[in-house]
């Protein structure tokens, strides 16, 4: 009984050893800050299709929860793993290169994309929006519905993510500027989650009885406060808008609840992150390029280390079901 | 039912025992599934010695939660605050280094005396006001969690750390990741204080009767006090080893570690009634926990899946179900049993 176990157990290792050896191919692991937020389930649906166009391995993985720490943990499975590309969207900046640091000492290459490391950390970062492009965006927005005038609160994934936090500057550097009789009264974090957006967005609307508009910086929280205004009674008193997914709020864009969705087209950020590190392991992109050219989707300029993937995108009621993501 | 078995035998079916010869199948079995050749020629995965060290590596933090709380649950109470501790710490300390302008050791010496001072207040509320451990730990769980957080309104996060110190979380010496050294240390100094000691005899007489312990004059509050705080002053020590693994200091560091200290601890054999246990058996319980989750995440099957987290919490979770059903089904089996007679 015993040693029919043991051989079992054997052929099993066996097996499982001969399907791995025979792979030849590249493999490229993609790291997302959370894999369960549909932002990166649309982000991989397009490294994916780069992956299948390229004929490279594809693996995804990353935390359940925004968890910095895990992040870190998962990088280092793939260096002992021996992958030859790791692609990360980074929760924590200076966390997650220490980690990246060891992937490149391993002759690993490292890019990272939606959210940056620190820039020894990895060679190019695939820039889906210039910070000040996404933050004068979203203002100019909120302050075309408004008439440029009244109180409002902004919802954050985290107040720690480094790209939440450059947004939230630009937004406010552009309040400064142009908007001087609109009021920003709350800044909320949501961790992700849109049940946290929706009690957030609640909290705020009975704090400040005069808020005219929630703006989200993270995509759970535009359906999050959505939900809240329109459980509140207050659809088109309280205006919505934010960096979202079409997918998600296509129903409060009809019902006229969130005005617009602003978002660049996150398939294509990932299209893209998996041609540049593919391009990079096979020698192709070298650090001083100033142009990429990635597969169907053409070229793109590169200012510095960052590969830009263009300008946001602005969803409303009138395009929105042209999208699915 | 054990008296008419040889004591060798008695011992080779102990639970640490049973628990070691999992581990030990588990680490050959990960062993050969997990290892494999890369396309450039290179060995990685389970089987390379980078990757046993990054097991050891990342089994510290919890390792030490449970170090800390096999006394805890010996005593029949439990703390489910120290991993919220550990983020406490670990604030503080970075806090002290980087705006006190405080040395890293100073401030680590303040910080673990922060994580006396938290285990203080569990030891405090539960011996003088009597209340249950689980409820005065849940809530001092939230307290001390959400203290990080508005010490740094949730935003700030301490990085940049000097390279000396990332040496204790990232580098080797003497041949080990510098944090097993006191990851060992801390384990013998554990493990001799509960076997080697009249307070480890103590711990377990308290959890089996606490009333009976006081009757035989046992300074009960004073020897529940010195196990809580213990586990604050390991709780910070841990702290300080995440810091310098991770580089950074967020509110978030150790959020849900209570949860697999405490699995850790159940599953090296103490009883969560108190009363019984050891420590080698801790050790064992955090090993077969941090070989589980790290070979899966090595198996080139749920690498595909892109599963491996989800996968070593089911795993871990059967194997808890498995090991608690397997230490009850003896006794279960000897009721049944119709008694011998005697010869």
């Amino acid at each position: 009984m015993k040693s029919l176990l043991l051989r079992l157990t054997l052929f099993l290792c066996a097996g499982l050893a001969a399907t791995t050896a025979a792979d030849s191919e590249l493999v490229v692991a993609f790291l997302p800050k959370s894999k369960g937020n549909a932002y990166f389930i649309s982000c991989k649906a397009g490294a994916d299709k780069a992956a299948k166009e390229l004929g490279v391995e594809l693996l995804f993985d990353g935390p359940t929860d925004s968890n910095a720490a895990k992040q870190n943990e998962i990088v280092e499975n793939w260096i002992t793993l021996g992958v030859d590309v790791i692609a990360v969207a980074a929760e924590n900046k200076e966390g997650i290169s220490t980690a990246l640091r060891k992937a490149q000492k391993a002759g690993i290459k490292v890019v990272t994309y939606d959210a940056d490391s620190m820039p020894d950390a990895r060679s190019f970062f695939v820039n889906q929006a210039t910070p000040q492009g996404i933050g004068y965006g979203l203002m100019d927005e909120a302050a075309r519905l408004l008439n440029s005038e009244g109180e409002f609160a902004i919802i954050t994934a985290s107040l720690t993510a480094a790209n939440q936090r450059e947004w939230q500057k630009h937004i406010e550097a552009r309040l400064a500027e142009k908007y001087p009789k609109m009021k920003l009264v709350a800044v909320r974090p949501c961790d992700d989650l849109k049940d946290k957006a929706q009690s957030e967005a609640t909290a705020l609307m009975s704090a400040n009885p005069n808020l005219k508009l929630i703006l989200a910086i993270c995509s759970p929280g535009v359906p999050g406060a959505a939900e809240a205004v329109k459980q509140a009674g207050k659809t088109g008193k309280v205006k919505v808008i934010g960096l979202g997914l079409p997918n998600e709020n296509k129903r409060y864009v009809h019902e006229g609840v969130t005005d617009s969705v602003i978002l660049w087209n996150t398939g294509d950020l990932g299209y893209l992150t998996i041609y540049a590190g593919v391009a990079l392991a096979k020698g192709e992109l070298k650090p001083d390029a100033k142009t990429f050219k990635a597969g169907k989707l053409g070229s793109f300029e590169i200012i510095g280390d960052n590969i830009m993937l263009g300008k946001p995108f602005i969803f409303n009621k009138g395009n929105i079901d042209q999208f699915d993501f | 039912m054990s008296t008419d078995k040889p004591a060798w035998k008695a011992r080779l079916l102990s639970h640490e025992m049973l628990l070691l010869y999992v581990l030990i199948a588990e680490w050959l079995f990960f062993y050969f599934t997990g290892t494999t050749t890369n396309r450039r020629g290179v060995i990685v995965g389970f089987g390379t010695i980078d990757r046993q060290f990054d097991i050891l590596r990342h089994s510290c933090e919890i390792g030490l939660l449970a170090l800390a709380l096999t006394p805890v649950i010996l005593t029949a109470g439990i703390d489910l605050s120290v991993g919220s501790l550990l983020g406490l710490c670990a604030i503080l300390f970075g806090k002290f280094w980087h705006d006190a302008g405080l040395s890293i050791p100073v401030a680590a010496v303040l910080a673990i005396g922060c994580g006396a001072i938290g285990g203080a207040i569990n030891a405090a509320l539960i011996t003088t006001l009597r209340l249950p451990p689980l409820i005065v730990t849940l809530g001092t769980y939230s307290l001390f969690r959400g203290l990080a957080e508005a010490i740094t309104h949730g935003a700030v996060t301490y990085t940049d750390f000097p390279e000396s110190f990332l040496f204790l979380g990232q580098e080797r010496w003497l041949g080990l990741p510098t944090q097993a050294w006191l990851f060992l240390l801390v384990a013998v100094a554990v493990w001799l204080l509960v076997h080697r000691t009249t307070f480890g005899r103590s711990f377990r007489t308290i959890g089996f009767s606490p009333g009976g312990a006081r009757y035989a004059g046992l300074p009960v509050n004073r020897r529940l006090a010195l196990v809580y705080v213990l586990a604050g002053i390991i709780s910070a020590l841990a702290a300080i080893i995440y810091t310098a693994r991770l580089g950074q200091a967020k509110a978030d560091a150790g959020t849900g570690y209570e949860l697999f200290a405490i699995t850790a601890v159940v599953l090296g054999g103490t009883s969560i009634f108190g009363g019984s246990g050891s420590v080698h058996g801790t050790l064992l319980g955090v090993a077969a926990i941090a070989v589980l989750k790290n070979g899966l995440a090595c198996l080139p099957v749920v690498m595909r899946m892109n599963a491996a987290e989800e996968m070593s919490g089911l795993l871990t979770g059967a194997l808890l179900l498995l090991a608690l059903t397997g230490s009850v089904l003896p006794k279960i089996l000897s009721t049944l049993r119709p008694r011998r007679q005697p010869a």
